[in-house]
């Protein structure tokens, strides 16, 4: 129902030579997130992994990825927003 | 750090003037719409022609925390989110579930027509279906004016983390004789806040919809911060 969109993600793991990447999706297309890792380990040399947790917009993104060497994180259903300043 | 790409995830069918819609715009002989959308549902190139067709004029613009015009997040849910004040015939969403046309219904105090392209259903909601929302939401506000202990809830999330608001707020709370404590998390759990049961009031800090849907839910009363930082416009907002 709603767009992967692997052609994009395939060619941007390769053009950033990512060798981990982390997979978010909202709550609507988490069922989705097997599809995602297998394109991913089949057609590129990364390793994925899913994160269990909230996919609430870009404002919701996992933290302390770098400690696990995390090199791309990937959010589906969101874009860029303006954080409101204080 | 790891670097960041975000897919929009587009609806893969095709949005466009179903029978469905035509015959509300009819029926309602509305002239012209203010136009939502998710950016899932953001391609609208075909039913623009066909809005143009029927005579309507529609009315695009960018809401304040978003990137682009038309789309709609869930946190542009305050009268000021909007460059423009909404006063076309019809506010318009296009997409499905609630979440986003939630934040127009808090936004505006006007009906909101949700058009869903997956089930080709409409629906139209206002206030009234936000009652408990609102009224939790005034409640906890005059508990708050009346509270002493105060918790600052903040998230680490770096687009939803407010920090120094919350060191800004407490030193306003201090100033008015009140105690203030800041907590800080990542996601903000519901479950932890009865461990701290000194606390008469809880101020949230991250998400403003955490402040608004998710006070339902829980017993411990809970505003946000823009609310806490001038209590007497989120009264106004509340009657608007």
């Amino acid at each position: 129902m709603y767009k992967l969109d692997l052609d994009k993600l395939i060619s941007t793991i390769k053009q950033q030579k990512a060798k981990q990447v982390l997979i978010q999706l909202p709550d609507g297309m988490k069922q989705k997130a097997n599809l995602v890792v297998d394109a991913v380990e089949e057609q590129t040399s990364a390793k994925a992994f899913i994160w269990l947790g909230s996919c609430y917009g870009s404002c919701d993104l996992p933290l302390g990825m770098d400690i696990l060497n995390i090199d791309l994180v990937v959010q589906w259903g969101h874009n860029k927003f303006n954080k409101e300043m204080w | 750090m790891p670097r960041l790409l975000l897919l929009d995830a587009k609806w893969d069918g095709e949005l466009k003037l179903t029978k469905t819609l035509k015959d509300h715009l009819k029926k309602t002989k509305i002239k012209s719409i203010d136009l939502f959308a998710s950016t899932q549902f953001a391609e609208i190139e075909n039913l623009l022609k066909e809005f143009k067709k029927l005579k309507i004029k529609v009315n695009i613009q960018k809401a304040k925390r978003t990137n682009k015009p038309l789309q709609i997040l869930g946190c542009d849910c305050y009268p000021d989110s909007f460059e423009k004040t909404l006063k076309s015939d019809m506010i318009l969403y296009l997409g499905d579930g609630m979440f986003h046309p939630k934040a127009l219904i808090l936004a505006v105090d006007r009906p909101i027509t949700i058009f869903d392209p997956i089930s080709d259903k409409i629906k139209v909601v206002d206030r009234k279906d936000l009652q408990r929302e609102l009224n939790k939401k005034k409640a906890n506000l005059k508990i708050y004016l009346n509270s002493d202990k105060i918790g600052i809830l903040v998230t680490i999330k770096p687009g939803q983390q407010y920090f120094l608001a919350a060191k800004k707020l407490k030193q306003q709370l201090e100033k008015e004789d009140k105690n203030a404590y800041i907590f800080i998390d990542d996601t903000l759990n519901p479950s932890h806040y009865e461990n701290y049961p000194f606390i008469q009031c809880w101020v949230n800090t991250a998400c403003p919809r955490i402040g608004t849907d998710d006070i339902v839910n829980i017993n411990q009363p809970m505003i946000n911060l823009r609310d806490a930082l001038d209590p007497s416009r989120a009264f106004v907002e509340l009657e608007k």
